[in-house]
């Protein structure tokens, strides 16, 4: 089974774009071919059953009597492979994620805590204008009866 | 009295999760890093070929999953392993690599001798070297396969292509490694 490749569909419909030809795909990098080049598959004999090995398909005594050095070569690289299998992420990762994200929760009760203190100074500031009222008044009061007095 | 392993129904699912961050429960969330975080940095580390790069990837990814956890359909890790590889794949378009290398203080050497833990240094960077010549595609495909363990089913899953596709990377990508290694090691 290949990749789907939409883009190439339009060529089914007769218009007169141009054909790949050999030298074409030749010319394309390796990696990004989906078709086996012209001469490599010939020597697909050996290589695939490397492929089945490496997929665990066939056993490496199989692949062994197929390409012994190519079985090394992956055996190898396996170890390597089988190293960075085991790798974790730095502790300090999973720490700045977390320091980085919304402290919704947190961010709430700071919320809250500001409401509540916006209204007590409401409250205070509405108190204020009483209090001193009151000072005034008692401040009058003993005004006019000093004046009293000396009248 | 033994520690018995939780059953599956002891674990909380993803969705299970989710819902609870979604509720307010944002310290949750790291349960889901917990998850997932491992495999998606090696992932982005055999991608790039930097920790640090693979680092600022994951936590790009996972912030970026957080605010948007709210439209997650389907399964989650199918959903986050496409923002980190998307992440990867963004980075390799933006950047020119000239060498690769991963960072041998974080990891203890299982090597006996100097001079295997000097061949391994080597392999290490020659096969970073080798993998950093592949098409992103074929890199995925091999990374996956190869150094995270995964099916091609599993594989076919998470990117949405089929097994016979993934095959064909993973086999281009041994072909293109092993024409640029066995001159070495041979």
């Amino acid at each position: 089974m290949l990749d789907r490749h939409e883009a190439h569909d339009d060529r089914n419909l007769g218009q007169d774009l141009p054909k790949r030809d050999a030298a074409t795909v030749a010319d394309r990098p390796v990696a990004d071919r989906e078709v086996p080049l012209p001469g490599m598959a010939a020597a697909g004999e050996p290589a695939l059953v490397i492929h089945q090995w490496l997929d665990g398909e066939t056993s490496e005594a199989e692949a062994r009597r197929a390409d012994a050095k190519q079985v090394d070569l992956w055996k190898m690289i396996s170890t390597e492979t089988e190293q960075r299998r085991r790798m974790t992420t730095p502790a300090y990762v999973t720490a700045n994620i977390m320091a980085a994200i919304p402290e919704a929760r947190t961010a709430t009760k700071m919320a809250t805590a500001t409401a509540t203190s916006t209204s007590s100074m409401v409250e205070s500031r509405s108190a204020l204008p009483l209090t001193m009222v009151l000072m005034l008044g008692g401040g009058l009061v003993a005004i006019g009866i000093v004046i009293g007095k000396m009248l | 009295m033994t520690e018995e392993e939780p059953t599956p129904a002891d674990v909380d699912s993803d969705q299970d999760v989710i819902s609870r961050i979604l509720a307010g429960e944002r310290d949750a969330f790291a349960m889901l890093i917990g998850r997932y975080s491992d495999p998606l940095y090696r992932h982005a580390l055999g991608m790039t070929g930097s920790p640090d790069v693979a680092e600022d990837i994951l936590q790009t990814s996972f912030i970026k999953a957080y605010h948007h956890l709210g439209e997650v359909r389907g399964r989650f890790d199918a959903w986050l392993f496409r923002i980190v590889a998307n992440g990867c794949k963004d980075w390799l378009k933006n950047i020119r690599r000239t060498h690769l290398s991963y960072d041998e203080d974080d990891q203890p050497s299982t090597y006996a001798s100097p001079d295997e833990d000097l061949d391994r240094t080597e392999l290490r960077q020659d096969l970073d070297s080798a993998l950093a010549q592949l098409a992103p595609s074929l890199r995925e495909a091999f990374i996956m396969k190869h150094v995270e363990g995964r099916s091609y089913e599993e594989m076919a899953d998470l990117l949405g292509t089929t097994v016979g596709a993934l095959k064909m990377r993973v086999h281009r990508a041994r072909e293109a490694l092993q024409t640029l290694l066995e001159e070495k090691y041979d």
